[in-house]
């Protein structure tokens, strides 16, 4: 576009140009033979005017002077009405007697000058002409040389213009480039833009700033997505888990109540069967019976118990600071009172290990369900049961690799069998409410999840190891009251 | 002289089985459906040691208890707990209170707690103590 407006420039810059030197060489010209003339007007005034008598022809030698000088090329005169010209004039005829005021008229290529001629006697013109050809010479050289200069001026200006837009849009189309891949989203890649020129490398860096502005914000605001995401998955997984807590708070509830009422209805059951046993004679086939009624009214009672502290799940446990060994001895001897004599049961109490903030009675019901569950795991009804409580030091290794442990001090119950084990999938399930692996009427199904609540509301935690046909081994780490005390007199 | 137990319970069942439990191993029984019937009972026919349940229509076993303790002197009191923190909606709202705190490891003041479902040797054994001891 610039070299267009520039193109159209050209030729009024000639033009001008030209006009103005042809202006200075004629203006010159004419000033030059104006005076010249003026010059010869004088002599010539001068030589007729002089005393002694001029004839014709001295005045024809004078103009053959003018002319011999090279000045001009016609002189003439006509004084008294009588003309007398050079001798020296060609064909260029005396006709036209008008003076011109400007060169080039007349297209004859002569400057016709008049002057007058004032002598004391007489009056007459002079007539010179001047021959102008050597000045449309120097015109047409000049011009030629301005069309030059002006052409090579301008080859040069194109080829400039063609190397710096060159340099210039190139960047700039880079730019554009780039701006539009940022406008469509793209602003991965990094601007790199080299330039000679100042404002195209600020506006390269402008915007290499503007995108990198936009990446960082680009990655804020994705972060801040992903958060907020995360933030409603949370909150969505706490929804859930807290439904699922009301679910089993009112299902606590509803089993609670049923627990109870159930209690007052085995209540007179128990003491009916008792009074019935009593009633009659000891070899009656009715007593066996009776007894076996008896056998379940409280194992009737036990599931009841169950029941109960399933309910409290939702509620507080009482807790209290207390050397769990002597606890974990009781329930492991109501343990062995319930348990068949096949089963060979192991323990290795450890006095020592400090006090567990905790509920004696949930404790105790703890210990009874993993052993009932041990129990259970053993085929035909014979195996080993071990009962273990000892002191744990857990690691933050450690820690992370188990849910719901900190690192700590922790007193640890633990209760293994040489039973059936359990698959991948059974140990997931086995802390659910209701999931059982025994026959129907056999289990609840409630033992663990108990087990699994009261862990919870001890701030502890619980560990599962099995292997299918081996066994099973539960750990339960509950947290060992005044930690650092303990730990600093463990040190010592 | 065989001592005299007062039973208070509002399930006639529970009434009826405890009592023929205690007459025959030879005590005298009386028993009564509320507590207010059961104070009633006591200062009409005394009595060496009252059980009384704890959720009831109208005053519950802990009030009963106070009331035994304020009126008489040295009678020991036996409360049956029926071991949950749940009571039917048509009781107080005081007896779920104390329903909850009886079924926590004992009961302050009781002389003794009996949790249902409790079996006849329990219940023999647990009146025994109480009065030989």
């Amino acid at each position: 576009m610039i070299l267009v407006v520039y193109a159209l420039s050209m030729p009024v810059l000639y033009f001008g140009l030209v006009s103005v030197v042809k202006k200075g060489l004629t203006d010159a010209f004419v000033d030059e033979v104006r005076s010249f003339s003026r010059v010869i007007a004088d002599n010539l005034e001068d030589l007729i005017g002089s005393t002694r008598d001029v004839e014709d022809h001295d005045i024809i030698e004078f103009l053959d002077g003018v002319v011999l000088g090279g000045q001009s090329n016609y002189a003439v005169i006509v004084v008294d009405g009588e003309l007398l010209e050079s001798s020296l004039l060609g064909n260029l005829g005396s006709h036209n007697f008008q003076e011109d005021f400007s060169f080039g008229t007349n297209g004859d290529s002569t400057y016709y000058v008049s002057l007058p001629l004032v002598t004391g006697r007489s009056m007459g013109i002079l007539r010179l002409g001047f021959d102008e050809m050597p000045i449309e010479e120097h015109v047409e050289q000049a011009r030629l040389t301005i069309l030059y200069v002006m052409l090579a001026y301008l080859a040069a200006v194109v080829m400039l213009t063609i190397v710096l837009s060159s340099r210039m849009v190139g960047p700039i189309q880079r730019l554009k480039y780039a701006s539009n891949q940022i406008a469509s989203g793209d602003y991965e890649k990094t601007l790199d833009v080299h330039s000679g020129v100042l404002e195209i490398r600020e506006l390269a860096r402008d915007l290499e700033k503007m995108r990198g502005n936009l990446v960082g914000i680009n990655a804020q605001l994705k972060s801040e997505i992903a958060e907020r995401e995360s933030a409603v998955a949370g909150k969505k997984s706490l929804e859930s888990k807290l439904r699922h807590a009301q679910r089993l708070e009112s299902l606590g509830t509803l089993a609670g109540g049923v627990a109870h009422e159930f209690n007052n209805v085995l209540q007179p059951l128990m003491l009916y069967t008792d009074l019935a046993i009593e009633d009659i004679p000891d070899d009656s086939p009715a007593r066996r019976h009776l007894d076996r009624v008896l056998e379940l009214a409280y194992d009737a009672k036990g599931l009841s118990q169950q029941i109960l502290t399933f309910g409290r799940i939702g509620g507080e446990a009482e807790l209290q600071e207390l050397n769990l060994a002597a606890i974990v001895d009781e329930a492991l001897a109501m343990v062995a009172a319930l348990l068949p004599a096949t089963i060979d049961i192991k323990s290795d109490i450890d006095a020592d290990i400090g006090l567990v903030n905790c509920d004696q009675r949930q404790i105790q019901q703890l210990i009874v369900n993993l052993c009932s569950n041990a129990f259970q795991s053993l085929s035909k009804g014979s195996g080993h049961i071990e009962l273990r409580y000892f002191h744990s030091f857990v690691t933050v290794d450690e820690a992370t690799r188990h849910h719901g442990l900190h690192a700590g001090d922790y007193a640890v119950i633990e209760v293994s069998d040489t039973g059936v084990g359990m698959d991948q999938e059974t140990m997931r399930r086995i802390f659910e409410p209701f999931y059982t692996t025994q026959d129907v009427g056999e289990g609840t199904g409630l033992g663990l999840s108990v087990v699994h609540g009261i862990v919870v509301r001890h701030g502890g935690g619980i560990v599962v190891e099995s292997k299918e046909g081996e066994g099973s081994r539960f750990r339960v780490y509950l947290p060992i009251a005044n930690r650092e005390k303990s730990r600093r007199q463990a040190i010592r | 002289m065989m001592a005299r137990i007062l039973v208070i319970d509002d399930e006639k069942d529970v009434r009826v089985t405890v009592k023929e439990v205690l007459v025959r191993a030879g005590y005298e029984v009386d028993t009564a459906g509320n507590g207010n019937e059961g104070l009633e009972k006591l200062r009409d026919l005394g009595a060496d040691l009252v059980i009384t349940d704890v959720i009831m229509p109208g005053i519950d076993g802990v009030a009963v208890m106070h009331q035994v303790r304020t009126e008489f002197q040295g009678i020991p009191v036996v409360v049956i707990s029926g071991g949950g923190n749940i009571a039917p909606m048509e009781y107080e709202p005081s007896a779920i209170k104390t329903s909850a705190y009886l079924a926590s490891a004992s009961v302050a003041g009781a002389d003794a707690t009996l949790t249902k479902p409790f079996g006849r040797e329990t219940l023999l054994s647990t009146i025994e103590a109480l009065l030989n001891g």
